[in-house]
């Protein structure tokens, strides 16, 4: 039986024919169809039940609790769930996680909201009308499963398999859709990294060796931030540990050109001109050198390249700095001389989010050269190695058969236009763009999971004109997001709260998640669908475990342990072998096998080997910066939908500084467009001392155009919009405030 | 199980101690508090206060969470026409939802703005310091999960206990102290 779904413009999802048999067999799952509206499943009895005093306060009462993992953000914080009735309550930190501490963010708090999401996707859907229309129908997973390996071994034959592209985003499951993709036998894999922090790992990897250094914040008495909004982009543990740091009374610095809630909190907030982050770290560099406030034995020791470092920092002094970046030079000074003093228990931070302008990677480089001077490489309150660096706990692995050998060159561009662009990071806008232009070659496929590329790379209109082109769409997901809802087979996903994951490793400890409940409706876990998946595909080989339990096991097979003590205590902790005595000695994963604070690879690239100023665009005087950042209540493009997130930050007004908003004549909430040369959008304006009078602000992530996010759509507007693409020809970034924009008062009507 | 209305020891007095400089306004206190408490979409029992003040570049902000302060001296209580509002030995104001009429005399009569209708519970209802949770022994949901450990919640007449202490060896103040309402929420004056 096919059942048609017609998503209307009443933003409510008619489903015409439910029957019988399917009602009662929700009811069986999930206790009824009341799981379709509000929170009814989250009430308890409106009334108190007054025969017994006690209760007249009901509490969140639980038949069990179940240690699983967050994913609500993709740092993996340690929940206990409260179960009662086979109903998910109540989501707490578990206090045994050393990434939650017993606490979660607001994201984790509202999972509860992601799981009983009444646009939850409920069974496969098959389109029936055109891209974007909305009119699909309901497939059972068998057909939808026949239907998918059927369009992707049609591509595989006629076009070959590098035809068919895959992307997803950082996930517990990647090394299996990773699978999934080699096994097929695609060099054309798009993450969120090229988004994100291309810039900060690329210029980490050939400075440190490693993608990022870890900071102790237990004992930092200085530390700097550049663009690190840790106060918003919440990383659980990190800002539980920044807060802590300040409260013993560590000095922080903060740049940013935006009044964020980590600058309110800073000893000293410094404004700083958008794009001008490297005259700053370079000037730092320059003063601690000159002044001979570096750590001279560490150097020499533990660095390769200072003398060409010394010569090229020589000519950025604070004052040079300060016509670049805006703040004082005497600051600048001041800055570089307490984090001096400070050394070696400082850190300035080396970023998360860096892909900003197309300077970046120099940015994350002059930062890394930065720590390294003042040798806080392993000392108390500096960067270390963190533990499991190199890999951890030992897990068992699934067998499996060598993957066929690929012999097309990537779409992205790696290496062969991207040389020092690690294979794994990839540059995903490319990708992007080499669908829409056909070179070097048609790509014909995509398979999206977990991701949401219409929203999440810049210039929509691009990516959606790059869909336009591709055969075949299946997108994988727990909701109908937007690049769902312009595909052609839309899979569902269980949530984080109804699955297993392959487990977490940190160090010496694994951690699972595990299913809180069965999976709602006819939602699957990953691990399932890409086992169901790739038997059609012929690649059975590939995916020898029965079930996800069976996958589990024979992680753990090495450990000792049994599923059953994993998942009642939700981790396990290997003994260590090692006594560590002492320092452990770490040695830097370079070409010199030292800190490189001049890189070979760099200069045999033809990139300049030290740190130096390359200069940002300008902006017209007409023209404002954009730039976009996080807000703790969301998550990139995932969380909008949520209904207790979205009661907290509904929506993305831009922030405008009073100076030019008198200028524009524009008051508090007026409605304004705003044009870069990618798009235009509406929305109101939000007039705030806290910006840069040359800068705007916008929150990234909303403006969903799928009438499926019944919640989400229509609220806000979305940054993709505006955002013109440019990347970065050494990492691969895409610079994400590299846009400037217009600001214009919108006439009633327009 | 014990129970809580008799048990309780006379001399307690639950009540909060708010570290601005450790908030970061993340909201995580409000949402944990809407799903532990089946708080209504677009009601907050719970919610952070943004002292703003200066001219760019030269900015300050600073974060107060508040909720229910309890009040020792509650003009919500003497108003309430039937009883509905009533103090707990502990120092903890309720409300009874099957006594109140919903006359809202108590939303006009507090001062700090902390009490919402319950449409579904056709009641006028608030925070309660999560007294279910109280009564076997945890925090409330908001100070369990607050990730900047901003709220400090304890017992305020044991001089042993975490909140006493905060008090003890730091500048404090209230909110509305000249109301007289003697409120159970004391502040930590910022840096």
């Amino acid at each position: 039986m096919i059942e048609f779904l017609q998503m209307t413009d009443s933003k409510k999802i008619i489903i015409p024919t439910l029957s019988r048999r399917h009602f009662m067999g929700l009811g069986a799952v999930a206790g009824g169809a009341a799981l379709l509206n509000k929170f009814d499943l989250l009430q308890p009895s409106l009334k108190p039940n007054h025969q017994n005093p006690k209760s007249l306060y009901p509490p969140v009462d639980f038949d069990r609790e179940v240690y699983t993992m967050c994913e609500m953000c993709v740092w993996r914080c340690g929940v206990k769930a409260k179960v009662k009735d086979g109903v998910v309550r109540k989501l707490d930190g578990n206090p045994f996680h050393p990434h939650s501490r017993g606490m979660l963010c607001p994201r984790g708090q509202a999972g509860v909201a992601t799981l009983y999401d009444p646009d939850r996707l409920k069974y496969p859907l098959i389109r029936k009308g055109e891209r974007g229309e909305g009119l699909w129908a309901r497939a059972s997973w068998e057909d939808a499963l026949d239907y998918v390996a059927s369009r992707m071994l049609e591509i595989k034959e006629q076009y070959g398999p590098e035809a068919m592209v895959f992307s997803s985003t950082h996930n517990l499951i990647q090394t299996q859709f990773e699978n999934l993709l080699k096994a097929y036998g695609s060099p054309n894999y798009g993450t969120q990294r090229s988004l994100c922090f291309n810039a900060m790992i690329t210029a980490n990897l050939l400075t440190y060796g490693m993608e990022e250094p870890s900071r102790d914040y237990s004992q930092a008495n200085y530390i700097i931030l550049t663009g690190r909004n840790i106060m918003e982009a919440i990383s659980n543990s990190e800002t539980q540990s920044l807060v802590a740091a300040q409260a013993r009374g560590a000095k922080l610095v903060v740049l940013d050109p935006r009044f964020t809630k980590t600058a309110a909190k800073a000893d000293l907030w410094l404004p700083i001109k958008p794009g001008t982050d490297l005259a700053f770290h370079l000037a730092l560099l320059n003063i601690i050198i000159t002044e001979n406030r570096y750590d001279a034995e560490f150097v020499a020791e533990n660095t390769v390249g200072f003398e060409e470092l010394k010569a090229s920092v020589a000519g950025y002094t604070p004052e040079w700095a300060a016509s670049k970046c805006e703040i004082p030079a005497d600051t600048i000074r001041q800055v570089a001389r307490e984090f001096a003093i400070a050394a070696p228990n400082a850190f300035a931070h080396p970023g998360w989010r860096t892909s900003n302008f197309l300077n970046a990677f120099q940015t994350a480089r002059s930062i890394g050269a930065l720590n390294a001077i003042i040798g806080n490489w392993d000392q108390p309150g500096g960067f270390f190695a963190s533990s499991g660096h190199d890999g951890g706990v030992a897990l068992g692995s699934v067998p499996q058969p060598p993957y066929p050998r690929v012999s097309a060159m990537r779409l992205d561009g790696v290496p062969w236009k991207y040389p020092l662009v690690p294979l794994k990071l990839g540059v995903f806008q490319e990708i992007r763009d080499a669908i829409l232009t056909g070179e070097p070659y048609q790509a014909r496929g995509w398979f999206i999971f977990r991701q949401n590329p219409v929203n999440s790379l810049p210039e929509r209109h691009k990516t959606m004109a790059a869909m336009s082109q591709l055969d075949f769409i299946v997108t994988t997901d727990i909701s109908m997001n937007d690049t769902a809802w312009f595909s052609d087979v839309v899979l569902p996903e269980a949530t984080y709260l109804e699955r297993f994951d392959p487990l977490h490793v940190l160090g010496n400890t694994v951690f699972i998640r595990q299913p809180v409940i069965e999976p709602l409706f006819e939602s699957k876990p990953g691990l399932w669908i890409f086992k169901e998946l790739g038997s059609r595909l012929g690649l059975a080989d590939y995916f020898q475990y029965d079930d996800e339990e069976d996958y589990i096991r024979q992680q753990i097979a090495p450990l000792g342990i049994t599923l059953e003590d994993l998942k009642q205590r939700g981790y396990y902790t290997a003994p260590t072998h090692q006594e560590k005595n002492g320092h452990e000695v770490y040695t830097f994963n370079t070409g010199s096998g030292k800190i490189e604070l001049a890189s070979e690879a760099l200069r045999n690239s033809g990139f300049a080997a030290v740190p130096k100023w390359d200069a940002p665009i300008t902006n017209d005087a007409d023209q404002f910066y954009l730039l976009s950042g996080k807000v703790a209540q969301h998550t990139q493009f995932a969380t909008h939908n949520n209904r207790l997130l979205h009661e907290r930050t509904p929506d993305n007004p831009l922030w405008m500084n009073p100076i030019p908003a008198q200028q524009r004549n524009l008051q508090d909430g007026d409605m304004v467009w705003v044009e870069s040369s990618g798009g235009k959008v509406k929305t109101p304006v939000h007039v705030t001392e806290k910006i840069r009078p040359d800068s705007v602000f916008m929150i990234p992530g909303f403006g969903h155009v799928s009438k499926g996010l019944t919640t989400a759509y229509g609220s806000g507007v979305s940054d993709s919009d505006l955002h013109v693409t440019y990347t970065d020809p050494i990492s691969g970034s895409q610079a994400l405030s590299q846009t400037t924009v217009k600001v214009y008062k919108a006439e009633e009507g327009s | 199980m014990a129970n809580p209305s008799t048990d309780t020891p006379r001399k307690k007095r639950w009540g909060f101690v708010m570290e601005s400089d450790r908030c970061i306004d993340c909201q995580a206190c409000m949402v944990a508090c809407s799903v532990e408490n089946n708080v209504p979409i677009g009601k907050h029992r719970n919610w952070i206060n943004h002292k703003e003040s200066g001219i760019f570049p030269n900015l300050n902000q600073t974060f107060m969470p508040e909720n229910c302060h309890h009040c020792n001296n509650a003009p919500c209580e003497r108003v309430c026409p039937t009883g509905a509002t009533y103090h707990r030995d502990d120092g903890l104001v309720l409300v009874d939802y099957d006594k109140c009429i919903g006359c809202k005399y108590c939303m006009m009569a507090c001062p700090y703005d902390a009490r919402y209708v319950d449409e579904e519970k056709a009641a006028v209802d608030k925070c309660t310091f999560c007294v279910h949770r109280l009564d076997v022994g945890q925090p409330p949901a908001c100070v369990e999960t607050c990730i900047g450990r901003a709220r400090h919640f304890g017992d305020l007449n044991d001089p042993n206990s975490k909140v006493s202490m905060l008090l003890a060896t730091h500048d404090h103040y209230q909110l509305y102290e000249e109301a007289g309402t003697e409120s159970a929420i004391y502040y930590i004056r910022s840096k």
